[in-house]
């Protein structure tokens, strides 16, 4: 567990195994929808979030034979997938299902994993159904690891994948892949191996990329190693279809020279791969109930190792959080009364003494929510931990090289919120590797150390947690992202012109603008920024941006502590009540109508020495009358500030976020809804969104862009 | 005892040279019929690690077939210091299930191979005709049945 303490590695792993029965258990719901309608993109999407939300936190806890698996398993669970074989798919979801059951009871009762083989093999079979294309064993090597092999075989090495069963009669099995690990390396580079070296589970078969010189009869004939191996299959991987999880039909069906001419006498039991698909499946998925036999009861499970934890579902902790909820807008009824009070009782020490009673009553609800937050809050470590591994991994295949900083670890973060920024963060940091630091030459040359340095950051920012990666590289290109952007229709030549650095660089967030000049292996894939900007905007967070050229960018992304409470500001517009997160706010002020200028069609205001420019929330309403004073809300974005345009002020206060049926909401720019202690409904406004559809384009005619809102 | 075609040098076609290292010397024993029947030559028998160094340095044997439990110096050490001064040295490890660890330790020192007590004949044959690979040939039916 490397830099985690034994007792951290313990409550995460206890952690994950109760979370983990509820993802099975919509799991198996999900495929049962599924094998009623198998091609509904809905709940394929539904499971697919379910396993990858599985993958993530097994591999967060190292198990890697369930991670690996889940993997695989997403990896085909597209609709492209399913509209060809959805029936399939649902019984592969249904058979995944018990396995990860049955890999999670073996882990938590430190039982060796059943294997996973049978699995890959029906996964194989319904990834690949061109019979010729389909190899026998799983070789799911993850997108790295093809990398790794691809490039291993653009050197002129033969590259082999080499599947090899552990004889059934050698009880000594960490041996067995030892002895394997020893052998190939003698004749062979290995570029991957299932199982890695220390591996505490061993799976039934052996599977390795190896590039080597040698033949491959004669790597075959090496590879039966005596008491050892009981069943070889070597197949030259060359031509080992690069497996893009986005697009997995786009693949050529490989040539017939690619498939070395009948494989040499692979055992019956390791299927050869080049019989009929459906035979295949058939007989992997026979297998699959054979080994993945399940207890038919869920009682006959073994308990849980630990007993001084409590599974609870994740809906009563809500319940609770609700209720919670309900109590805080019932403070706000008394704060209320309290304050009629004040007006009709004067100074009676009744009202006193409600006052102190109601502070008593304040401090002890802060502390239940917060108690109550709690329960859903997790370290952000489980998210960071895995990314040291994706950036040697990306900065391996590249040429980088990279170190990572970790910091801020300990900072706790809702679960959901967590598990959300996974992937952005991931695509962060492969841009890092790949966009920002410099190849170890450049470095040297611009005078920087060759190693160049990501930092990882996290830390709480009142009711906010903010997280950081910034690194040392050359920065972001702004002239070629504009010029980009222009090219791309994003922005008019005239906009262009007047950008400023940090609307420019929020440019990048834009789909589908990139400044790369060659298409990467690793840019070309995956979530863009457009998606990191979506996700964010989901959880009423923000990105922004920073970068100077030559010395490094930083991402910071700021996200609520939990998306049911948050601290915000009301105001008024057209009598109808809204509210801003506290968090994004910056100042409040107020000025008169005269002090508002135009420039280039906006209205700006001056405050101090900055030009600010202003959005009229007036305009969500259209036919309200202008009032000759104004407030302003001056709300940050990142590098940006811009001016609300508000009718009153009403106040700052801690509102519970009510979720919003979908129908209710006409607009996008309400991010959520909160009643208060009067009853009365709050808006709770998206400040990115009002931005970005209210004030789009600052140099644009302020009543056309008003037009999409 | 079984009889199995006998394994030479692929050199000289002379026989195989084996050291023995045990602290048994009932599983010493059981070995050199082992070898017998390939048709191997015992040049060398150790009943501890230091032993075991010296013959190896002595009689260069082709194969040392290595326990693991053993009193002064554990096998594992042993081999690691053969295979330290002389690469080219095969040394299979011979032990008990309940020693994987081990095993696994030596195959990263640089042991050649690992069979399972209580030696079964016909699978050591089959390890030691692999370890030796290209330095061995199989004499034609030499050695009678």
């Amino acid at each position: 567990m490397g830099i985690f303490s034994d007792d951290r590695a313990n409550e995460l792993r206890s952690l994950f195994f109760d979370s983990s029965q509820e993802i099975l258990q919509a799991l198996n719901e999900d495929a049962l929808l599924m094998e009623k309608s198998p091609r509904d993109p809905e709940i394929i999407r539904n499971i697919r979030r379910s396993v990858h939300t599985l993958k993530g936190d097994s591999a967060a806890c190292g198990y890697k034979e369930l991670s690996e698996l889940a993997h695989a398993v997403e990896d085909v669970l597209t609709p492209e997938i399913a509209g060809r074989d959805g029936e399939a798919l649902a019984e592969l979801v249904l058979v995944s299902a018990d396995a990860f059951d049955n890999l999670l009871s073996a882990f938590r009762n430190e039982l060796q994993p059943p294997s996973t083989a049978p699995i890959y093999r029906l996964i194989e079979a319904i990834r690949n159904p061109h019979p010729q294309a389909a190899f026998a064993p799983g070789f799911l090597w993850t997108e790295y690891e093809q990398l790794v092999i691809s490039r291993s075989a653009v050197r002129g090495q033969n590259v082999y994948n080499i599947a090899l069963a552990i004889d059934p009669a050698c009880p000594m099995r960490a041996a067995a892949v030892q002895l394997v690990r020893n052998v190939l390396q003698e004749f062979g580079s290995i570029l991957v191996m299932r199982p890695e070296e220390n591996a505490t589970e061993i799976p039934d078969i052996i599977e390795v990329a190896l590039a080597s010189h040698h033949q491959l009869d004669w790597v075959e004939r090496k590879s039966r190693i005596p008491t050892v191996v009981s069943k070889v299959c070597v197949l030259l991987a060359q031509q080992l279809p690069f497996v893009d999880p986005d697009s997995p039909l786009d693949l050529p069906p490989s040539p017939p020279a690619a498939v070395p001419p009948a494989p040499p006498a692979p055992s019956a039991e390791v299927p050869a791969g080049l019989s009929q698909r459906e035979q295949d499946k058939a007989r992997a998925a026979q297998a699959i109930r054979q080994v993945f036999e399940r207890p038919r009861t869920r009682d006959e499970r073994l308990p849980a190792a630990t007993e001084n934890v409590i599974r609870v579902e994740a809906e009563r902790v809500d319940v609770v959080l609700d209720l919670v909820g309900e109590l805080i807008i019932a403070r706000s009824m008394m704060q209320d009364l309290l304050n009629e009070m004040n007006r009709a009782l004067g100074n009676a020490p009744l009202r006193a003494r409600s006052a102190d009673a109601l502070v008593f009553q304040s401090q002890i609800l802060n502390k239940l929510q917060r108690a109550v937050m709690k329960i859903r809050m997790v370290p952000v470590e489980q998210m960071f931990r895995r990314l040291p591994r994706v950036a040697r991994d990306t900065a391996k295949l590249l040429g980088r090289e990279v170190n990572i900083v970790i910091e801020g670890e300990n900072t706790d973060l809702d679960k959901s919120i967590l598990d959300a920024l996974a992937e952005p963060m991931m695509h962060l940091l492969r841009n890092a590797v790949d966009h920002g630091i410099e190849a170890p030459l450049d470095r040297a040359a611009a005078g920087k150390s060759p190693e160049g340095t990501i930092r990882l950051n996290a830390y709480h920012q009142g009711n906010q947690v903010v997280i950081e990666m910034s690194d040392d590289g050359k920065g972001i290109d702004l002239p070629r992202l504009i010029s980009a952007a222009v090219a791309s229709g994003t922005l008019t030549a005239e906009q262009a012109a007047r950008i400023s650095d940090g609307d420019a660089l929020d440019l990048i967030f834009q789909a589908g603008l990139s400044t790369s000049t060659e298409i990467t292996e690793i840019s070309g894939r995956g979530v863009g920024m457009d998606v990191v900007k979506a996700v964010m905007d989901r959880l009423k967070g923000t990105v922004t941006v920073r970068s100077i050229p030559g010395e490094g960018t930083t991402f910071r992304l700021k996200v609520p502590l939990t998306l049911a409470i948050i601290k915000a500001l009301l105001f008024r517009v057209s009598e109808r009540l809204y509210a801003v997160p506290l968090g994004s706010v910056m100042e409040i002020l107020r000025t008169r109508e005269s002090e508002v200028h135009f420039v280039d069609g906006q209205e700006v205001l001056q405050i101090r020495d900055e030009i600010v420019p202003l959005i009229r929330l007036a305009r969500l309403h259209p036919g309200g009358e202008r009032k000759s004073k104004l407030f302003i809300i001056v709300v940050s974005l990142g590098e940006r500030k811009v001016g609300l345009v508000v009718d009153r002020l009403i106040g700052e206060q801690e509102l519970v976020i009510k979720a919003l049926d979908e129908t209710l909401v006409t607009t996008e720019l309400v991010s959520g809804a909160s009643i208060l202690g009067d009853g009365r409904v709050v808006l709770i406004l998206s400040v990115s969104d009002v931005v970005e559809k209210l004030g789009r384009g600052f140099g644009t005619d302020p009543r056309s862009a008003g037009a999409h809102a | 005892m079984e009889q199995f075609p006998a394994l030479l040098r692929a050199t000289d076609s002379q026989p195989i040279h084996y050291l023995v290292v045990d602290d048994s010397i009932f599983a010493r024993k059981n070995l050199a019929r082992i070898i017998d029947s390939y048709g191997g030559v015992l040049a060398g028998e150790a009943g501890d690690g230091c032993t075991a160094i010296t013959e190896y340095d002595r009689t260069r044997a082709d194969i040392v077939l290595m326990d693991i439990t053993m009193p002064q110096m554990e096998g594992i050490e042993a081999a690691e210091r053969i295979v330290r001064q002389h690469p080219d040295a095969r040394v299979i490890m011979v032990s008990s299930v309940g020693y994987q660890e081990n095993i696994v330790a030596a195959l990263q020192k640089g042991a050649r191979h690992f069979v399972q007590k209580p030696v079964k004949p016909e699978l050591l044959y089959e390890v030691i005709k692999y370890v030796l690979g290209d330095a061995a040939v199989v004499a034609s039916s030499a050695a009678g049945e």
